[in-house]
């Protein structure tokens, strides 16, 4: 086969792995965030609910495709694809194995926070585009809070890459052989959860989304599969902050005490879906857990607090590996 | 000390609790919660051993009833004796407060448990609780005795 071919197949099993985690991670949502209010979740479409996202899938695909007359209809239509391509981007440089990447970038991080950091742009022109007061507040939100918290979630992953002296993924995953990053970089680690939730508009800082004020914000307007896609770039964005988090703080594929353990590397991917997992358990814990903020208490937060944190660890790291580690 | 953070992690005990408590929820048309003994719905007829109803038809409980959902059609044998010709219950208006069954001298009528009063009609929601009967009377017992 030629490398064309093999790079095409990477491309299509990492967008088949998109959609599948759309629909199991909106089943888990749902199951868990019951779960956490004492209540059941999807019970009733196949045994256990199973089949309740694929049925919500044909919802969707067979719904009326809706134009609001007064929707500017090129960025109407266009949008959408502009939130979901980079999150699909996003997927590219993750490292699941040894040697298991669609592509392997010596930026490879860079590359996933650059393509990450597209994604208000599309939910900008969303809540433009539909030319509703609560779709534009919405992207609005978006946009400010985006910004407010690239900022420290780029400098709390600073603190990995100077411990592994690279921005590749695969090789960071390898320098936590021994040490999981998140024992010297705890602080990193606190304000890489809280920006990560930030930047993918998590509760609680679904400011954008807003679902009592702004009945859904940007994606107000949307319907059928244009809202679908919207709500896929959701999900596969918690997918992909929680499988950045595992690849910076939580040793990627290694398991503790086994990292030389044949088995254990044979199984790699497999243990980064679970860590993964894991992970987004824990921020759907915290959706079912904390109410959202407001919006001042937000931006105030990031630029008040987070930014000097984690620029004075930044600062402190730098000079404690140069004076102390590496002499 | 809310400031440092406590309240969050407070409130995820509180959610992490509940998902060790497990799902409290009944699953309703498969399982049903056993109604408390007292619980008041339908006001239902209560009947004698030989299945006559025990009404005397003294209409106290048309005129306790606050919503006005009982009425009584009531007319006189020859003999002195009450006969109903129609117990009519409107149970889309009843609040179920149980004052009837109350203020019943006879104890002929009772709050059951009967609470799956949805209805695809609105006909439904007018019963006839009796139709057509005799009254309980100790008069006309006392002639049946006689008669004996």
């Amino acid at each position: 086969m030629n490398a064309a071919g093999a790079v095409a197949i990477r491309i299509l099993a990492m967008l088949l792995l998109l959609l599948v985690n759309g629909v199991v991670l909106i089943y888990m949502l749902r199951k868990v965030l019951g779960r956490l209010h004492i209540r059941i979740g999807p019970n009733r479409v196949g045994p256990f609910g199973l089949l309740q996202t694929t049925a919500d899938v044909v919802k969707l695909l067979t719904k009326e495709d809706l134009m609001p007359e007064s929707a500017d209809k090129w960025l109407f239509w266009i949008a959408p694809f502009v939130v979901f391509v980079p999150s699909f981007l996003a997927y590219l440089p993750l490292a699941f194995g040894p040697d298991l990447a669609v592509t392997r970038l010596d930026t490879g991080l860079l590359f996933l926070l650059a393509a990450l950091s597209l994604i208000p742009l599309g939910v900008v022109m969303a809540g433009w585009a539909s030319n509703s007061k609560w779709s534009l507040v919405g992207g609005m939100r978006a946009a400010g809070q985006q910004i407010a918290y690239e900022v420290p979630l780029m400098l709390a992953v600073l603190g990995p890459v100077m411990m592994a002296g690279s921005m590749d993924l695969s090789r960071i995953i390898e320098a936590q052989k021994n040490l999981w990053f998140v024992f010297p970089q705890f602080i990193a680690f606190i304000i890489y959860i809280i920006a990560a939730q930030a930047d993918t508009q998590q509760t609680p800082f679904d400011m954008s989304e807003a679902e009592s004020e702004l009945i859904t914000g940007f994606a107000n307007e949307y319907g059928g599969m244009r809202f679908g896609f919207l709500f896929l770039a959701e999900f596969s964005n918690m997918f992909i902050v929680s499988a950045l988090g595992v690849s910076l703080f939580f040793g990627g594929w290694y398991v503790p005490f086994l990292t030389e353990n044949p088995v254990a590397l044979s199984l790699a991917p497999l243990i980064f879906m679970i860590k993964t997992y894991m992970g987004i358990f824990v921020m759907m814990w915290a959706r079912g857990s904390l109410p959202r903020i407001r919006v001042d208490q937000l931006l105030a937060f990031s630029w008040k607090a987070l930014i000097p944190i984690s620029l004075s660890w930044v600062v402190i790291w730098a000079c404690f590996q140069r004076l102390v580690l590496v002499r | 000390m809310k400031i440092w953070g406590t309240g969050i992690l407070n409130g995820f005990r509180i959610t992490m609790r509940n998902w060790m408590r497990g799902p409290i929820t009944v699953q309703y048309p498969e399982q049903r919660l056993e109604l408390p003994e007292r619980a008041r719905w339908t006001v239902t007829p209560k009947y004698n051993e030989d299945g006559t109803p025990k009404c005397t038809a003294c209409l106290i409980c048309e005129k306790e009833c606050p919503d006005h959902v009982l009425r009584l059609d009531v007319s006189k044998l020859e003999d002195g004796t009450k006969h109903i010709d129609k117990y009519v219950y409107e149970v889309g208006a009843c609040m179920m407060c149980g004052l009837c069954t109350a203020a019943c001298p006879f104890d002929a009528i009772y709050m059951s448990h009967e609470y799956e009063l949805a209805s695809r009609y609105a006909s439904d929601l007018s019963r006839v609780l009796l139709e057509d009967v005799d009254t309980a009377s100790p008069r006309r017992a006392k002639k049946e005795e006689t008669d004996a």
